[in-house]
């Protein structure tokens, strides 16, 4: 067994504090603000879904946490992670922390592998660079983490390369390496979006499985409320690049406060639909970043908009539950959402008798 | 298998062109005996006929093709024309070969060593001052012609700073050799190394975008060993599809920088022959030189299924 | 030079135009240009050639005490008209075959390709010397041997780009209004083949000026009178070198500014226009 560290790591309690996170791209058009305020905590061994739409800043939220962008971002607020400020003066090399503290499954394993490296290698790599594994412990440790994502016959698929596995296998490959040296934050973006349905749950279940028996912090990113529901403890919906509304799983679902989660909510296709109706899509487009709208940037897609959502930007309120917040003027329950509620279905009334 | 015919093909393409043009153009027979062949006199007379009979001139051109390719497959380049009493092609062949294999090999192999480096340093910095600079350096080298570079190599390395021989001598030693050679391989391998340069640049800049690096950063691979262990490997290709073609092209480079450091190899020994129209050596070497470029293609094919285990069957 | 697609030619683009139309000027003026005569020995009493360069002579003088300025400048005229002609030839030859076979694909298309593989598989170098050593050394003579080498290159990039445009769609609707194969081909593709061929051409020239030099320094250019290869050559020698560098480094000099104009043009112009795939 190889020694996991464990010195200077949370055992239990907050692992990770984001305060009003500002993350800005340097582009030909001017800046982008791509993740705008954003404040969130994760405690050891919690699972976190990020939802939103593709454009909604969810995959640069995660890798602006882990500081896995491109040379043109700027950050601006703060993360700490464990006892280090990842933002401040004193910030450590993220590559020291990356792979080793926390570590990230990509949405498309396909492309994530290198092709022209032995599975075996790309798992080894971290254990040799962050643990300093021999070759030999290396390869064998490769071996166990295969078994440990449940890969058939792992002695036969180390000595492969990813393009003789199928795309289920390749995904588990990807979060052995991404398990490799304990990491105590594991970040999942999309992890199961390019994979086929049946494969998607057993994705799923893996990094559930693990989490727990690693009391490993996850970070689950996606734009599907359906995969996050059974396996979070707690969900952040983003929108045009700020947080919009954040609550444990339990009770986002049963009190959701935001109309953009609710319509998020009803655009996933459910079981007992015939197969390819029609989904109940968000209408419209996200906001364009280069310029935001003034209001809510929700406001000229969502149908209980009313002038004041358009004028001013709702802040982010907490809700009965004090760990429920949410970002909305006329949010789900207030009266003004049930009077524009009643006018839609009777409006649909009179269209369907006439 | 079908590659393996069409560079069959083109090697019997390029035999029968060459093997033509030489008969049709010229007249060996005047090659081989002088103002004789012209004369009427009866032993200059039977001087031709045994001539003829001796390099089956008396056949028509097909028969004597297909004897000629026959000797050829078997190693056998027939004999020199001109002066009588020359030693066989082959001779000729196995002593200047060598020579000329090494400065090609040498060459490539500064190439690949100039470039690798030089695209690994101006990708990682893609667009900032220092790649500016190299992308203009490469620019120079590349519109640099070869016996220009040579004349400026020989200036300033040979004679100003006096650090290379500027002779060549058969009876050297083989390693006193090689550094005789040292030069001359520099002067093909600096344009091709910028050439290559470019090509691997562009490739490694791609490459670096892909999903994959990223994933190997948030391993927490550093910079470098991404670069070296990540990048570098699938931004190969067009490397090296060029620096297989390429070849080619350094060939006919070679045989001036041969004559212009004095390097009696293959690029000296087709000036002399073709000058005396000397058919059998011109042959030969053309011979040489093409399944050389073919050989090399077939190479390159090898290399890649080494490169990407995808391409393996 | 960049691999972006830069929409502005740039002033450089401009100063090596200029330098072409100077150095192109100057060749084909020269006899009433004042400068020195090219055959003429200079000699100096008391004093052994070659002479150093100088306010008499720019660029000093050869071992028989001519000017090289001079025989510069009249080397111009062959090298020039050798580019010229070659690239000429091979644009004319290799590009209305491309074109045709690029067009018509089928089996003209394969038999055309296997041709130009073939000579593209032939170090062009071998194959120059081959031609010229068999036929006489006359500037007409080696230019078209050179013109004959830019044949597969050229027609390559034409059969390409044709192959590219014959499937857009203003050349189907032109075949479906009922416009006969030769009016497709000069009306709908060669103005559009055209654009990376001039770059080519830029390209080509430089290639074929380089060319004629090396074939001097295998003893096999022009026979008669000055020619860039030669006029390096002479100076090429390591007496030469050690004793009067001058020799060949100004026609160098002026040989190396020429072909790099001509590349940085053509690279220009090529990108000026977004073509890719430009093989020589």
């Amino acid at each position: 067994m190889t020694s996991l560290q464990t010195d200077g790591r949370v055992a239990d309690g907050r692992l990770l504090t984001v305060e009003d996170l500002r993350t800005t791209f340097a582009t030909e058009r001017g800046p982008v603000c791509a993740v705008d305020g954003v404040s969130l905590t994760l405690d050891r061994g919690q699972a976190l879904g990020i939802v939103g739409e593709s454009g909604s800043g969810k995959t640069v939220l995660s890798r602006s946490i882990m500081g896995l962008l491109p040379s043109t971002a700027r950050r601006e607020g703060s993360i700490r992670f464990g006892d280090q400020d990842l933002l401040g003066p004193n910030a450590p090399d993220m590559s020291r922390l990356w792979g080793r503290e926390m570590s990230m499954v990509f949405q498309n394993p396909m492309v994530s592998l290198n092709p022209v490296m032995r599975i075996g290698e790309q798992i080894a790599e971290p254990l040799r660079i962050h643990l300093g594994m021999s070759r030999r412990d290396a390869k064998a440790t490769a071996i166990r983490l295969l078994r440990d994502v449940r890969i058939p016959e792992p002695d036969r698929r180390v000595d492969q390369y990813p393009h003789e596995l199928s795309g289920g296998m390749r995904q588990r490959v990807m979060i052995a390496i991404a398990l490799a040296c304990g990491p105590t934050l594991l970040f999942a973006d999309e992890p199961t979006t390019a994979l086929d349905v049946t494969v998607q749950a057993q994705i799923l279940e893996l990094i559930a499985e693990q989490r727990a028996e690693r009391n490993m912090s996850v970070v689950l990113v996606t734009h599907d409320l359906g995969v996050v529901a059974g396996h979070t403890d707690v969900i952040a919906v983003m929108y045009g690049g700020r947080l919009v509304e954040i609550a444990p799983t339990k009770v986002l679902f049963s009190q959701m406060r935001m109309p953009y989660t609710e319509a998020l909510l009803q655009s996933i296709p459910r079981l007992d639909q015939k197969s390819h109706t029609r989904l109940n899509a968000i209408p419209g487009r996200p906001p364009d970043l280069h310029d935001p709208p003034r209001g809510c940037a929700f406001a000229p897609r969502c149908a209980f908009a009313r002038d004041r959502c358009r004028e001013e930007a709702p802040p982010l309120a907490t809700a009965e539950n004090p760990d429920h917040k949410f970002a909305c003027w006329y949010p789900v329950g207030s009266p003004e959402y049930h009077e524009t509620k009643e006018r839609i279905s009777a409006g649909l009334e009179i269209g369907s008798t006439s | 298998m079908q590659r393996l015919a069409a560079s069959v093909m083109l090697i019997l393409a390029v035999s029968m062109l060459t093997f033509g043009a030489m008969n049709l153009l010229g007249d060996p027979l005047f090659n081989i005996l002088g103002p004789a062949a012209a004369d009427t006199k009866p032993e200059s007379l039977a001087k031709v006929a045994a001539a003829k009979e001796l390099y089956y001139l008396d056949r028509p051109l097909p028969e004597r093709y297909v004897r000629w390719l026959g000797d050829m497959v078997t190693g056998d380049f027939g004999v020199q024309f001109g002066s009588t009493g020359q030693p066989p092609v082959s001779e000729l062949v196995k002593e200047r070969f060598p020579r000329s294999l090494t400065l090609l090999v040498m060459a490539q192999l500064l190439a690949a060593m100039i470039a690798i480096p030089w695209a690994l340093i101006s990708a990682a910095r893609a667009n900032k001052p220092a790649d500016r600079i190299s992308t203009v350096n490469s620019f120079l080298l590349i519109a640099m012609p070869n016996f220009a570079l040579a004349v400026i190599l020989k200036y300033v390395f040979g004679i100003k700073l006096g650090w290379f021989p500027l002779t060549f001598k058969a009876t050297d030693p083989w390693l006193t050799r090689v550094y005789q050679t040292f030069l001359p391989a520099l002067t093909i391998a600096l344009p091709a190394a910028a050439v290559y340069q470019r090509l691997l640049r562009t490739d490694l800049i791609t490459t670096l975008q892909e999903d994959f690096i990223l994933m190997a950063r948030s391993k927490g691979v550093g910079r470098q060993r991404v670069l070296f262990k990540h990048a570098l490997r699938p931004s190969l290709f067009s490397f090296i599809t060029v620096f297989g073609i390429n070849t080619g092209t350094l060939i006919g480079g070679s045989l001036i920088v041969e004559n212009i450091f004095r390097i009696p190899g293959l690029g000296s020994a087709i000036v002399e022959a073709i000058l005396r129209e000397d058919f059998p050596v011109v042959l030969a070497i053309v011979m040489i030189i093409t399944t050389a470029f073919v050989l090399v293609n077939v190479l390159v094919d090898a290399v890649y299924t080494l490169i990407d285990p995808r391409v393996r069957r | 030079m960049s691999d972006t697609i830069n929409r502005r030619l740039g002033p450089l683009f401009w100063i090596a135009v200029g330098w072409l139309v100077l150095i192109s000027l100057l060749a084909l003026l020269a006899p009433w240009l004042p400068i020195k005569d090219p055959d003429a020995y200079y000699l100096v009493r008391g004093e052994r050639p070659p002479y150093a360069p100088s306010a008499t002579h720019w660029f000093g003088t050869d071992q028989d005490a001519r000017d090289m300025f001079a025989r510069t400048i009249f080397g111009a005229r062959v090298s020039l008209v050798i580019g010229f002609v070659a690239i000429a030839f091979g644009m004319l030859v290799g590009g209305t075959t491309g074109v045709v076979a690029g067009y018509l694909r089928g089996r003209t298309d394969r038999i055309v390709s296997f041709v130009f593989i073939v000579f593209l598989s032939f170090p062009s170098l071998v194959l120059a010397i081959l031609i010229t050593a068999l036929l006489d050394r006359g500037l007409v003579t080696i230019a078209l041997t050179l013109g004959v080498l830019a044949v597969a290159p050229v027609g390559r990039l034409a059969r390409a780009t044709t192959l590219s445009f014959a499937e857009r769609e203003f050349v189907t609707a032109a075949r479906a209004i009922g416009a006969g194969d030769r009016r497709i081909i000069i009306r709908e593709l060669l103005p559009n083949v055209v654009i990376p061929m001039g770059a080519l051409a830029l390209l080509g020239m430089a290639v074929a000026i380089v060319a004629e030099g090396g074939l001097a320094f295998l003893g096999l250019s022009v026979e008669k009178g000055p020619t860039w290869g030669k006029l390096i050559l002479i100076g090429a020698g390591s007496r030469e070198l050690e004793k009067s560098p001058w020799i060949a480094f100004g026609p160098i000099i002026i040989l190396f500014i020429t072909v790099l104009s001509l590349n940085y043009a053509g690279d220009r112009v090529r990108s000026y226009f977004d073509v890719r795939e430009i093989g020589l």
